[in-house]
Protein backbone atom coordinates (compact mmCIF):
# COMPACT_ATOMS: atom_id res chain seq x y z
CA UNK A 1 0.00 0.00 0.00
CA UNK A 2 2.02 3.17 -0.89
CA UNK A 3 0.45 5.26 0.77
CA UNK A 4 1.56 4.28 3.78
CA UNK A 5 5.24 6.03 3.90
CA UNK A 6 5.92 4.78 6.93
CA UNK A 7 6.36 1.31 5.56
CA UNK A 8 6.43 1.71 1.86
CA UNK A 9 9.36 4.04 1.89
CA UNK A 10 11.79 1.59 3.07
CA UNK A 11 10.63 -1.36 0.35
CA UNK A 12 9.33 -5.13 1.58
CA UNK A 13 11.35 -4.32 5.22
CA UNK A 14 11.82 -1.72 7.36
CA UNK A 15 14.77 -2.40 9.90
CA UNK A 16 15.80 -0.59 12.67
CA UNK A 17 12.13 0.43 13.94
CA UNK A 18 12.43 1.52 17.48
CA UNK A 19 9.96 -0.82 18.24
CA UNK A 20 8.65 -4.18 19.87
CA UNK A 21 11.01 -6.50 22.01
CA UNK A 22 12.02 -5.97 25.39
CA UNK A 23 10.74 -8.53 27.02
CA UNK A 24 9.44 -10.84 24.63
CA UNK A 25 13.16 -11.51 23.19
CA UNK A 26 14.41 -14.47 24.18
CA UNK A 27 11.90 -15.85 25.71
CA UNK A 28 9.73 -16.80 22.93
CA UNK A 29 10.38 -19.93 21.06
CA UNK A 30 11.04 -20.00 17.02
CA UNK A 31 7.95 -18.87 15.13
CA UNK A 32 6.06 -18.26 18.58
CA UNK A 33 3.15 -15.76 19.22
CA UNK A 34 4.29 -13.40 22.02
CA UNK A 35 1.19 -12.32 24.24
CA UNK A 36 -1.77 -14.70 25.45
CA UNK A 37 -0.01 -14.57 29.00
CA UNK A 38 -2.34 -14.58 31.70
CA UNK A 39 -0.89 -12.55 35.08
CA UNK A 40 -1.62 -14.35 38.39
CA UNK A 41 -1.47 -12.10 41.30
CA UNK A 42 -1.74 -14.48 44.72
CA UNK A 43 -1.05 -12.76 47.46
CA UNK A 44 0.40 -15.44 49.66
CA UNK A 45 1.11 -13.95 53.47
CA UNK A 46 -0.60 -11.13 55.52
CA UNK A 47 2.28 -9.02 55.19
CA UNK A 48 3.11 -9.38 51.90
CA UNK A 49 -0.65 -8.97 50.51
CA UNK A 50 -0.84 -5.96 53.20
CA UNK A 51 -2.36 -2.66 51.23
CA UNK A 52 -2.03 0.79 52.33
CA UNK A 53 -4.35 2.91 50.36
CA UNK A 54 -3.40 5.64 47.86
CA UNK A 55 -6.33 7.70 46.99
CA UNK A 56 -7.26 10.43 49.59
CA UNK A 57 -7.25 13.83 50.98
CA UNK A 58 -3.49 13.50 51.76
CA UNK A 59 -0.76 11.19 50.33
CA UNK A 60 -0.13 7.75 51.85
CA UNK A 61 3.33 8.12 53.07
CA UNK A 62 3.54 10.18 55.72
CA UNK A 63 0.93 9.35 58.76
CA UNK A 64 1.37 5.58 57.33
CA UNK A 65 2.94 3.58 60.16
CA UNK A 66 6.07 3.10 59.21
CA UNK A 67 7.08 -0.10 56.60
CA UNK A 68 10.46 -1.57 57.45
CA UNK A 69 12.02 -0.36 54.29
CA UNK A 70 12.06 3.08 53.15
CA UNK A 71 13.96 4.90 50.09
CA UNK A 72 13.85 8.95 49.12
CA UNK A 73 14.94 8.81 45.65
CA UNK A 74 15.26 12.55 44.38
CA UNK A 75 15.47 13.11 40.60
CA UNK A 76 17.08 16.02 39.01
CA UNK A 77 14.85 17.99 35.94
CA UNK A 78 15.95 17.23 32.30
CA UNK A 79 15.85 20.77 30.05
CA UNK A 80 12.45 19.28 28.57
CA UNK A 81 10.58 19.49 31.73
CA UNK A 82 8.44 22.11 31.81
CA UNK A 83 5.20 22.46 34.05
CA UNK A 84 3.32 20.80 30.94
CA UNK A 85 5.27 17.38 30.75
CA UNK A 86 5.60 17.18 34.13
CA UNK A 87 1.94 17.04 34.61
CA UNK A 88 1.58 14.24 31.94
CA UNK A 89 4.49 12.58 33.72
CA UNK A 90 2.35 13.24 37.15
CA UNK A 91 -0.51 12.20 35.47
CA UNK A 92 1.00 8.66 34.62
CA UNK A 93 3.37 8.07 37.42
CA UNK A 94 -0.19 8.65 39.62
CA UNK A 95 -1.83 5.77 38.33
CA UNK A 96 1.31 3.64 37.96
CA UNK A 97 1.60 3.95 41.77
CA UNK A 98 -1.69 3.57 42.32
CA UNK A 99 -1.64 0.14 40.54
CA UNK A 100 1.67 -1.00 42.35
CA UNK A 101 0.28 -0.34 45.98
CA UNK A 102 -2.43 -2.53 45.19
CA UNK A 103 -0.33 -5.30 44.13
CA UNK A 104 -1.20 -4.40 40.56
CA UNK A 105 1.96 -4.36 37.98
CA UNK A 106 2.84 -0.90 36.46
CA UNK A 107 0.71 -0.78 32.74
CA UNK A 108 4.24 -0.77 31.52
CA UNK A 109 5.85 -2.44 33.89
CA UNK A 110 8.46 -4.99 32.51
CA UNK A 111 8.88 -6.99 35.83
CA UNK A 112 5.06 -7.79 36.53
CA UNK A 113 6.27 -10.65 38.97
CA UNK A 114 7.74 -8.85 40.94
CA UNK A 115 4.85 -6.52 41.75
CA UNK A 116 2.57 -9.01 42.85
CA UNK A 117 3.25 -8.42 47.23
CA UNK A 118 2.65 -4.49 47.92
CA UNK A 119 3.45 -4.94 51.77
CA UNK A 120 2.10 -1.87 52.56
CA UNK A 121 3.85 -0.29 49.76
CA UNK A 122 3.27 3.43 49.49
CA UNK A 123 4.63 6.10 46.81
CA UNK A 124 5.04 9.25 47.85
CA UNK A 125 5.63 12.56 45.69
CA UNK A 126 7.25 15.76 46.24
CA UNK A 127 8.76 18.76 44.90
CA UNK A 128 11.90 20.73 45.32
CA UNK A 129 12.06 24.40 45.67
CA UNK A 130 13.94 24.51 41.69
CA UNK A 131 10.09 24.26 40.51
CA UNK A 132 9.49 27.68 42.24
CA UNK A 133 12.35 29.04 40.89
CA UNK A 134 11.68 32.11 38.65
CA UNK A 135 14.66 30.95 36.26
CA UNK A 136 12.83 27.53 36.14
CA UNK A 137 10.96 28.32 33.52
CA UNK A 138 8.19 26.56 34.77
CA UNK A 139 6.10 29.73 35.65
CA UNK A 140 5.17 28.75 38.83
CA UNK A 141 7.24 31.31 40.99
CA UNK A 142 3.89 32.72 42.62
CA UNK A 143 2.83 29.21 43.82
CA UNK A 144 5.43 28.56 46.60
CA UNK A 145 4.00 27.61 49.87
CA UNK A 146 4.40 29.95 52.55
CA UNK A 147 6.78 28.78 54.82
CA UNK A 148 9.07 26.83 52.09
CA UNK A 149 11.82 28.89 52.39
CA UNK A 150 15.48 27.43 51.85
CA UNK A 151 17.16 26.15 55.14
CA UNK A 152 20.23 28.62 55.99
CA UNK A 153 23.73 26.41 56.33
CA UNK A 154 24.37 25.01 60.18
CA UNK A 155 27.70 25.63 61.49
CA UNK A 156 27.94 21.89 62.10
CA UNK A 157 26.92 21.06 58.56
CA UNK A 158 29.19 18.61 56.27
CA UNK A 159 26.84 18.23 53.14
CA UNK A 160 27.57 16.24 50.51
CA UNK A 161 26.01 17.48 47.06
CA UNK A 162 25.51 13.81 46.32
CA UNK A 163 22.87 14.05 49.30
CA UNK A 164 21.12 17.40 49.06
CA UNK A 165 18.98 18.86 46.91
CA UNK A 166 17.05 17.12 44.15
CA UNK A 167 13.87 18.71 42.33
CA UNK A 168 11.50 15.61 42.13
CA UNK A 169 10.70 13.11 44.96
CA UNK A 170 9.89 9.67 44.41
CA UNK A 171 9.26 8.41 48.63
CA UNK A 172 9.00 4.71 48.38
CA UNK A 173 8.06 2.22 51.38
CA UNK A 174 7.21 -0.90 51.93
CA UNK A 175 7.41 -3.94 54.29
CA UNK A 176 9.62 -5.61 52.13
CA UNK A 177 12.86 -4.84 50.15
CA UNK A 178 12.26 -6.50 47.13
CA UNK A 179 8.86 -4.63 46.48
CA UNK A 180 10.76 -1.37 47.39
CA UNK A 181 13.42 -1.93 44.76
CA UNK A 182 11.30 -2.59 41.65
CA UNK A 183 8.88 0.34 42.67
CA UNK A 184 12.00 2.63 42.03
CA UNK A 185 12.69 1.25 39.35
CA UNK A 186 9.41 1.03 37.61
CA UNK A 187 8.96 4.89 39.11
CA UNK A 188 12.24 5.87 37.65
CA UNK A 189 11.43 4.20 34.21
CA UNK A 190 7.94 6.17 34.30
CA UNK A 191 9.37 9.73 34.91
CA UNK A 192 12.60 8.93 32.74
CA UNK A 193 11.28 11.81 29.84
CA UNK A 194 11.79 14.38 32.35
CA UNK A 195 14.14 13.86 35.26
CA UNK A 196 16.97 11.48 35.93
CA UNK A 197 18.05 9.90 39.65
CA UNK A 198 19.92 12.26 41.23
CA UNK A 199 20.49 9.89 44.43
CA UNK A 200 18.96 7.21 46.59
CA UNK A 201 18.96 7.66 50.46
CA UNK A 202 17.70 3.65 51.46
CA UNK A 203 17.11 3.04 55.01
CA UNK A 204 15.12 0.79 57.55
CA UNK A 205 13.23 0.53 60.69
CA UNK A 206 12.56 -3.32 61.65
CA UNK A 207 10.55 -6.12 59.83
CA UNK A 208 7.01 -6.17 59.50
CA UNK A 209 6.42 -9.32 62.52
CA UNK A 210 9.56 -8.78 64.66
CA UNK A 211 8.05 -6.35 67.61
CA UNK A 212 4.67 -5.11 68.30
CA UNK A 213 2.86 -2.59 65.69
CA UNK A 214 3.11 -0.42 68.83
CA UNK A 215 6.55 -0.28 69.40
CA UNK A 216 8.25 2.63 68.87
CA UNK A 217 10.95 2.00 66.48
CA UNK A 218 14.84 2.19 68.07
CA UNK A 219 17.87 3.97 66.29
CA UNK A 220 21.92 3.33 65.94
CA UNK A 221 22.33 4.29 69.22
CA UNK A 222 19.57 2.23 70.42
CA UNK A 223 17.67 4.17 71.72
CA UNK A 224 13.58 4.61 70.73
CA UNK A 225 13.05 7.16 68.40
CA UNK A 226 9.46 8.88 67.38
CA UNK A 227 7.86 9.00 70.54
CA UNK A 228 7.47 12.66 70.98
CA UNK A 229 5.31 12.72 67.66
CA UNK A 230 1.60 14.17 66.50
CA UNK A 231 -0.45 11.06 66.59
CA UNK A 232 -4.12 12.47 66.33
CA UNK A 233 -6.30 14.20 63.27
CA UNK A 234 -6.36 17.52 64.77
CA UNK A 235 -2.92 17.06 65.68
CA UNK A 236 -2.11 16.58 61.85
CA UNK A 237 -4.21 19.46 61.15
CA UNK A 238 -2.84 21.87 62.64
CA UNK A 239 0.55 20.95 62.57
CA UNK A 240 1.30 18.56 59.69
CA UNK A 241 -1.06 19.04 56.79
CA UNK A 242 -1.69 22.43 55.13
CA UNK A 243 -5.01 24.06 55.60
CA UNK A 244 -7.20 25.57 53.29
CA UNK A 245 -5.82 28.86 53.52
CA UNK A 246 -3.07 27.46 51.93
CA UNK A 247 -4.62 27.08 48.44
CA UNK A 248 -3.27 24.67 45.78
CA UNK A 249 -1.44 23.78 48.24
CA UNK A 250 -4.38 22.60 51.06
CA UNK A 251 -3.58 18.76 52.24
CA UNK A 252 0.29 18.54 51.68
CA UNK A 253 3.08 19.08 53.94
CA UNK A 254 6.55 20.12 53.79
CA UNK A 255 9.42 17.70 54.11
CA UNK A 256 12.88 17.97 55.57
CA UNK A 257 15.28 14.95 54.32
CA UNK A 258 18.46 15.39 56.63
CA UNK A 259 21.22 12.47 55.96
CA UNK A 260 22.57 12.46 59.58
CA UNK A 261 25.87 10.28 59.94
CA UNK A 262 26.15 8.58 63.33
CA UNK A 263 30.26 8.40 64.78
CA UNK A 264 29.26 4.74 66.46
CA UNK A 265 32.61 4.34 67.56
CA UNK A 266 32.61 7.21 69.55
CA UNK A 267 29.29 6.32 70.93
CA UNK A 268 30.05 3.05 71.59
CA UNK A 269 33.07 4.45 73.82
CA UNK A 270 30.19 5.26 76.34
CA UNK A 271 28.04 4.14 79.69
CA UNK A 272 24.87 3.38 79.33
CA UNK A 273 24.62 6.32 81.96
CA UNK A 274 25.80 9.15 79.41
CA UNK A 275 24.03 7.22 76.67
CA UNK A 276 20.82 7.79 78.22
CA UNK A 277 21.51 11.26 79.96
CA UNK A 278 22.48 12.57 76.30
CA UNK A 279 19.40 11.47 75.17
CA UNK A 280 17.30 12.20 78.31
CA UNK A 281 15.37 8.46 77.66
CA UNK A 282 16.23 5.48 79.32
CA UNK A 283 17.73 2.46 77.17
CA UNK A 284 15.69 -0.34 78.03
CA UNK A 285 12.32 0.76 78.01
CA UNK A 286 12.49 4.19 76.42
CA UNK A 287 10.65 6.28 79.61
CA UNK A 288 12.20 9.79 79.99
CA UNK A 289 14.56 9.65 83.14
CA UNK A 290 11.52 11.54 84.86
CA UNK A 291 8.84 8.79 84.30
CA UNK A 292 8.45 4.66 84.33
CA UNK A 293 6.95 4.14 80.82
CA UNK A 294 7.74 5.21 77.33
CA UNK A 295 4.67 7.20 76.36
CA UNK A 296 5.05 8.76 79.88
CA UNK A 297 5.01 12.58 79.48
CA UNK A 298 8.64 13.80 80.27
CA UNK A 299 9.22 16.13 83.50
CA UNK A 300 11.25 18.68 82.56
CA UNK A 301 10.90 21.04 86.03
CA UNK A 302 12.56 17.37 87.90
CA UNK A 303 15.70 18.23 89.91
CA UNK A 304 17.93 16.18 91.26
CA UNK A 305 19.78 16.05 94.58
CA UNK A 306 22.12 18.68 93.25
CA UNK A 307 19.82 21.20 91.69
CA UNK A 308 20.20 19.75 88.26
CA UNK A 309 17.65 18.90 85.85
CA UNK A 310 16.80 14.78 85.70
CA UNK A 311 16.49 15.33 82.28
CA UNK A 312 19.62 17.27 81.88
CA UNK A 313 20.10 20.37 79.97
CA UNK A 314 22.55 19.53 77.34
CA UNK A 315 20.16 16.51 76.72
CA UNK A 316 18.80 16.11 73.09
CA UNK A 317 15.17 15.74 74.28
CA UNK A 318 15.40 19.16 76.05
CA UNK A 319 17.45 20.91 73.34
CA UNK A 320 14.86 19.72 71.06
CA UNK A 321 11.17 19.82 73.06
CA UNK A 322 8.65 21.71 71.16
CA UNK A 323 5.79 20.60 73.96
CA UNK A 324 2.33 21.37 72.06
CA UNK A 325 3.73 24.77 70.50
CA UNK A 326 3.66 25.92 67.30
CA UNK A 327 6.98 24.35 66.56
CA UNK A 328 5.84 20.26 66.98
CA UNK A 329 6.21 18.71 63.22
CA UNK A 330 6.16 14.93 62.55
CA UNK A 331 9.78 12.66 62.93
CA UNK A 332 9.83 9.49 60.89
CA UNK A 333 13.77 8.80 60.86
CA UNK A 334 14.60 5.52 58.72
CA UNK A 335 18.17 4.13 59.96
CA UNK A 336 20.77 3.51 57.31
CA UNK A 337 24.12 0.98 57.42
CA UNK A 338 25.80 1.57 54.27
CA UNK A 339 29.35 -0.52 55.41
CA UNK A 340 32.56 0.75 55.97
CA UNK A 341 34.64 3.56 54.63
CA UNK A 342 37.75 2.19 53.32
CA UNK A 343 39.34 3.40 56.47
CA UNK A 344 37.07 1.26 58.09
CA UNK A 345 35.13 3.19 60.13
CA UNK A 346 31.13 2.51 59.91
CA UNK A 347 28.60 4.56 56.96
CA UNK A 348 25.94 4.63 59.22
CA UNK A 349 23.14 7.03 60.45
CA UNK A 350 19.80 8.53 60.11
CA UNK A 351 17.64 9.75 57.21
CA UNK A 352 16.28 12.53 59.54
CA UNK A 353 12.30 12.83 57.69
CA UNK A 354 10.69 15.72 59.41
CA UNK A 355 7.24 17.06 57.51
CA UNK A 356 5.13 19.87 58.82
CA UNK A 357 3.00 23.03 57.46
CA UNK A 358 5.69 25.30 57.34
CA UNK A 359 9.86 24.76 57.31
CA UNK A 360 10.33 28.36 58.32
CA UNK A 361 8.13 28.60 61.80
CA UNK A 362 8.51 24.71 62.40
CA UNK A 363 11.81 23.10 61.53
CA UNK A 364 13.76 26.25 61.18
CA UNK A 365 14.08 27.39 65.38
CA UNK A 366 14.41 23.33 66.43
CA UNK A 367 17.26 22.89 64.21
CA UNK A 368 18.85 26.31 65.07
CA UNK A 369 18.73 25.34 68.97
CA UNK A 370 20.13 21.78 67.99
CA UNK A 371 22.78 23.68 65.98
CA UNK A 372 23.62 25.96 68.39
CA UNK A 373 24.06 23.48 71.41
CA UNK A 374 23.19 19.70 70.91
CA UNK A 375 25.07 17.02 73.22
CA UNK A 376 24.31 14.38 70.10
CA UNK A 377 26.57 17.03 68.12
CA UNK A 378 29.44 14.94 69.55
CA UNK A 379 28.34 11.72 67.30
CA UNK A 380 26.07 13.21 64.69
CA UNK A 381 27.15 15.65 61.41
CA UNK A 382 24.51 16.49 59.13
CA UNK A 383 26.17 15.21 55.55
CA UNK A 384 22.71 15.93 53.54
CA UNK A 385 19.64 18.06 53.32
CA UNK A 386 17.10 18.71 50.84
CA UNK A 387 13.66 19.95 50.90
CA UNK A 388 10.65 18.95 49.48
CA UNK A 389 7.08 19.37 49.35
CA UNK A 390 4.95 16.57 49.42
CA UNK A 391 1.96 17.44 47.34
CA UNK A 392 -1.25 16.79 48.14
CA UNK A 393 -3.12 13.65 48.17
CA UNK A 394 -6.70 13.06 44.62
CA UNK A 395 -8.74 10.19 44.21
CA UNK A 396 -9.75 8.03 41.69
CA UNK A 397 -9.60 9.79 38.20
CA UNK A 398 -6.99 12.66 39.75
CA UNK A 399 -3.54 13.17 40.11
CA UNK A 400 -1.08 13.88 42.16
CA UNK A 401 -0.18 17.48 41.99
CA UNK A 402 -3.27 18.43 39.78
CA UNK A 403 -4.25 21.05 42.12
CA UNK A 404 -0.55 23.06 40.91
CA UNK A 405 -0.72 21.43 37.44
CA UNK A 406 -3.77 20.27 36.50
CA UNK B 1 -4.86 -4.99 2.95
CA UNK B 2 -7.20 -8.21 4.60
CA UNK B 3 -6.80 -6.32 7.25
CA UNK B 4 -7.63 -3.00 6.36
CA UNK B 5 -10.55 -3.82 4.19
CA UNK B 6 -12.44 -6.09 7.25
CA UNK B 7 -11.59 -3.22 9.58
CA UNK B 8 -13.37 -0.45 7.30
CA UNK B 9 -16.52 -2.87 6.77
CA UNK B 10 -17.42 -3.59 10.67
CA UNK B 11 -17.56 0.28 11.27
CA UNK B 12 -20.69 0.37 10.09
CA UNK B 13 -22.39 -2.56 12.21
CA UNK B 14 -20.70 -1.08 14.91
CA UNK B 15 -21.69 0.00 18.42
CA UNK B 16 -19.31 2.95 19.62
CA UNK B 17 -19.28 2.98 23.06
CA UNK B 18 -18.44 6.33 25.27
CA UNK B 19 -15.30 5.78 27.76
CA UNK B 20 -13.87 7.66 30.31
CA UNK B 21 -10.51 9.08 29.86
CA UNK B 22 -7.57 6.40 31.05
CA UNK B 23 -9.75 3.77 31.12
CA UNK B 24 -11.35 1.22 28.87
CA UNK B 25 -14.65 0.97 26.99
CA UNK B 26 -17.15 -1.14 28.76
CA UNK B 27 -19.08 -3.57 26.78
CA UNK B 28 -23.11 -2.91 25.70
CA UNK B 29 -23.64 -6.43 25.26
CA UNK B 30 -22.14 -9.94 26.11
CA UNK B 31 -20.64 -10.10 22.89
CA UNK B 32 -18.40 -7.07 22.65
CA UNK B 33 -15.06 -8.31 24.38
CA UNK B 34 -13.67 -6.45 27.44
CA UNK B 35 -10.94 -3.99 26.75
CA UNK B 36 -8.92 -3.04 29.93
CA UNK B 37 -5.43 -1.58 30.39
CA UNK B 38 -5.22 0.59 27.42
CA UNK B 39 -1.82 2.37 27.33
CA UNK B 40 0.52 3.25 24.31
CA UNK B 41 4.43 4.29 23.68
CA UNK B 42 4.72 7.83 24.05
CA UNK B 43 6.82 9.34 21.32
CA UNK B 44 7.83 12.33 22.90
CA UNK B 45 9.67 13.73 19.99
CA UNK B 46 9.18 12.13 16.43
CA UNK B 47 12.49 13.46 14.82
CA UNK B 48 14.50 10.83 17.65
CA UNK B 49 11.88 8.49 18.36
CA UNK B 50 10.08 7.62 14.88
CA UNK B 51 6.85 8.50 14.06
CA UNK B 52 5.25 5.47 14.86
CA UNK B 53 3.84 3.66 17.91
CA UNK B 54 1.91 0.73 19.36
CA UNK B 55 -0.91 0.50 21.94
CA UNK B 56 -1.25 -2.18 24.53
CA UNK B 57 -4.01 -3.30 26.45
CA UNK B 58 -5.95 -6.88 28.28
CA UNK B 59 -8.64 -7.83 25.78
CA UNK B 60 -11.25 -10.60 27.58
CA UNK B 61 -13.54 -12.28 25.29
CA UNK B 62 -16.29 -13.84 27.49
CA UNK B 63 -18.55 -15.20 24.82
CA UNK B 64 -18.52 -19.21 23.46
CA UNK B 65 -16.83 -18.37 20.25
CA UNK B 66 -13.36 -17.00 19.26
CA UNK B 67 -12.91 -13.16 18.11
CA UNK B 68 -10.42 -11.17 16.28
CA UNK B 69 -8.95 -7.92 16.87
CA UNK B 70 -8.71 -6.74 13.66
CA UNK B 71 -7.90 -3.14 13.86
CA UNK B 72 -8.99 -0.28 14.16
CA UNK B 73 -9.23 3.96 13.45
CA UNK B 74 -8.34 7.08 15.50
CA UNK B 75 -9.83 10.16 16.33
CA UNK B 76 -7.06 11.36 13.88
CA UNK B 77 -5.26 13.74 16.65
CA UNK B 78 -1.81 11.60 16.32
CA UNK B 79 -2.62 9.94 12.64
CA UNK B 80 -4.92 9.61 10.06
CA UNK B 81 -4.28 6.37 9.05
CA UNK B 82 -5.82 2.94 10.08
CA UNK B 83 -4.42 1.53 13.16
CA UNK B 84 -3.33 -2.28 12.18
CA UNK B 85 -3.09 -5.37 14.41
CA UNK B 86 0.43 -6.46 14.66
CA UNK B 87 1.92 -9.70 16.02
CA UNK B 88 5.89 -10.30 16.85
CA UNK B 89 7.17 -13.13 15.63
CA UNK B 90 10.68 -14.87 15.22
CA UNK B 91 12.26 -15.12 12.08
CA UNK B 92 15.73 -16.32 10.95
CA UNK B 93 16.62 -15.59 14.86
CA UNK B 94 15.32 -12.01 14.63
CA UNK B 95 12.42 -10.57 16.17
CA UNK B 96 10.16 -8.89 13.66
CA UNK B 97 6.43 -7.37 13.28
CA UNK B 98 4.21 -8.18 11.07
CA UNK B 99 0.16 -8.17 9.97
CA UNK B 100 -1.48 -10.48 12.49
CA UNK B 101 -3.45 -12.81 10.19
CA UNK B 102 -7.06 -12.73 10.69
CA UNK B 103 -6.42 -10.22 13.44
CA UNK B 104 -5.53 -11.16 16.62
CA UNK B 105 -6.85 -14.06 18.70
CA UNK B 106 -9.13 -13.63 21.99
CA UNK B 107 -10.01 -16.99 22.39
CA UNK B 108 -13.39 -17.65 23.60
CA UNK B 109 -13.78 -17.22 27.54
CA UNK B 110 -9.79 -16.44 27.52
CA UNK B 111 -7.97 -13.22 27.71
CA UNK B 112 -5.43 -12.20 25.27
CA UNK B 113 -2.80 -9.18 26.62
CA UNK B 114 -1.24 -6.48 24.31
CA UNK B 115 2.45 -6.03 25.09
CA UNK B 116 5.96 -4.41 24.14
CA UNK B 117 7.70 -7.11 22.07
CA UNK B 118 4.51 -9.23 21.44
CA UNK B 119 0.75 -7.98 20.16
CA UNK B 120 0.09 -4.18 19.56
CA UNK B 121 -1.95 -2.27 17.77
CA UNK B 122 -0.15 -0.18 15.54
CA UNK B 123 -0.16 3.84 14.84
CA UNK B 124 1.83 5.22 11.33
CA UNK B 125 2.97 7.63 10.26
CA UNK B 126 2.79 10.16 13.45
CA UNK B 127 1.56 13.56 12.37
CA UNK B 128 2.82 14.81 16.02
CA UNK B 129 4.45 14.24 19.06
CA UNK B 130 2.68 12.15 21.71
CA UNK B 131 4.49 13.44 25.12
CA UNK B 132 3.95 11.28 28.23
CA UNK B 133 0.34 11.34 29.96
CA UNK B 134 -1.12 11.90 26.25
CA UNK B 135 -4.30 10.82 26.09
CA UNK B 136 -4.77 9.06 22.77
CA UNK B 137 -8.03 8.08 21.44
CA UNK B 138 -9.18 4.74 18.82
CA UNK B 139 -11.87 2.70 18.43
CA UNK B 140 -11.13 -0.96 18.25
CA UNK B 141 -12.53 -3.22 15.87
CA UNK B 142 -13.44 -6.79 16.40
CA UNK B 143 -14.12 -9.72 14.03
CA UNK B 144 -17.17 -10.28 15.18
CA UNK B 145 -18.65 -6.62 14.14
CA UNK B 146 -18.67 -4.84 17.34
CA UNK B 147 -16.57 -2.13 18.32
CA UNK B 148 -14.66 -0.62 21.64
CA UNK B 149 -13.67 3.16 22.07
CA UNK B 150 -10.96 3.65 24.31
CA UNK B 151 -8.39 6.19 26.02
CA UNK B 152 -4.76 5.35 26.46
CA UNK B 153 -2.12 7.38 28.44
CA UNK B 154 1.00 7.84 26.77
CA UNK B 155 4.16 5.86 28.88
CA UNK B 156 7.60 5.98 28.33
CA UNK B 157 8.94 2.02 27.72
CA UNK B 158 12.54 0.68 27.31
CA UNK B 159 11.92 -1.12 23.66
CA UNK B 160 14.49 -3.45 21.56
CA UNK B 161 14.87 -3.02 17.96
CA UNK B 162 12.56 -5.04 15.64
CA UNK B 163 11.97 -5.15 11.89
CA UNK B 164 8.75 -4.41 9.96
CA UNK B 165 8.24 -7.30 7.39
CA UNK B 166 5.13 -7.65 5.79
CA UNK B 167 3.47 -11.11 5.55
CA UNK B 168 3.46 -13.26 2.85
CA UNK B 169 6.29 -12.73 0.20
CA UNK B 170 6.95 -9.71 -1.77
CA UNK B 171 3.48 -8.31 -0.99
CA UNK B 172 3.08 -5.31 1.07
CA UNK B 173 0.40 -5.10 3.65
C1 LIG C 1 21.10 11.27 64.28
C2 LIG C 1 20.40 12.26 64.73
C3 LIG C 1 19.30 12.16 65.78
C4 LIG C 1 19.07 11.19 66.70
C5 LIG C 1 19.85 9.92 66.92
C6 LIG C 1 17.90 11.60 67.45
C7 LIG C 1 17.33 10.85 68.47
C8 LIG C 1 16.25 11.25 69.21
C9 LIG C 1 15.70 10.50 70.31
C10 LIG C 1 16.21 9.17 70.78
C11 LIG C 1 14.67 11.21 70.81
C12 LIG C 1 13.81 10.85 72.01
C13 LIG C 1 12.65 9.99 71.71
C14 LIG C 1 11.56 10.65 70.93
O1 LIG C 1 10.87 11.55 71.41
O2 LIG C 1 11.41 10.29 69.79
C15 LIG C 1 14.54 12.40 70.02
C16 LIG C 1 13.61 13.36 70.20
C17 LIG C 1 13.47 14.45 69.40
N1 LIG C 1 14.31 14.82 68.39
FE1 LIG C 1 15.90 13.84 67.72
N2 LIG C 1 17.45 12.78 66.97
C18 LIG C 1 18.29 13.17 65.96
C19 LIG C 1 18.20 14.32 65.21
C20 LIG C 1 17.24 15.27 65.37
C21 LIG C 1 17.11 16.44 64.57
C22 LIG C 1 18.03 16.81 63.40
C23 LIG C 1 16.03 17.11 65.02
C24 LIG C 1 15.41 18.39 64.55
C25 LIG C 1 15.96 19.26 63.78
C26 LIG C 1 15.47 16.33 66.10
C27 LIG C 1 14.33 16.68 66.81
C28 LIG C 1 13.80 15.97 67.84
C29 LIG C 1 12.58 16.34 68.52
C30 LIG C 1 11.71 17.53 68.21
C31 LIG C 1 12.38 15.40 69.51
C32 LIG C 1 11.25 15.35 70.52
C33 LIG C 1 11.62 16.07 71.75
C34 LIG C 1 10.49 16.08 72.74
O3 LIG C 1 9.65 16.97 72.61
O4 LIG C 1 10.43 15.19 73.57
N3 LIG C 1 16.24 15.24 66.29
N4 LIG C 1 15.53 12.40 69.05
CU1 LIG D 1 3.80 -2.98 14.80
Amino acid sequence: MGERDSRSDAGITRRDLFWGAGIAVGSAAIGDRVGQVVRTTEFETVVGSAIEPFYGEHQAGVRTGMQAHGVFVAYSFSTNCNSETLAGVLRVATSEAERLTRGEPGLSDTDPELAANPARLTITFGLGHTVFAVDSGMGLSSQRPIGFDELPAFSFDRLEPTWSEGDLLVHVAADDPLTVSHAVRHMTRVVSSIAKPHYAQRGFVRAQGVAPLADVPRNLFGHVDGVANPTTDAEFDSHIWAGADAGWFAGGTQLVLRRISMKLPEWDTLGSKDKEEAIGRRLSTGAPLTGKSVHDRPDFDAVNSRGLGVIPEFSHMRRAHTGEGRQRFLRRPFSFDDGFFPDGTPNVGMLFAAYQQNTTEQFLPVQQTLADFDILNLWTTPIGSSQFLILPGCDAGGFVGETLLG
Amino acid sequence: MFTRVAAIAVVASTAILASLTGCAGTPVDSTTPVVTDVWLRAIPDIEVDGDMTGMFMTVENTTDEDVYLIGGTTDGTYTSDALDAHEVVEVDGEMVMQDAEGGILIPAHGTTQLMPGGYHIMFWNLTQNIPVGADVHATLNFSNGTSVEVHAAAMTVEMGQETYVPNGSGMTP
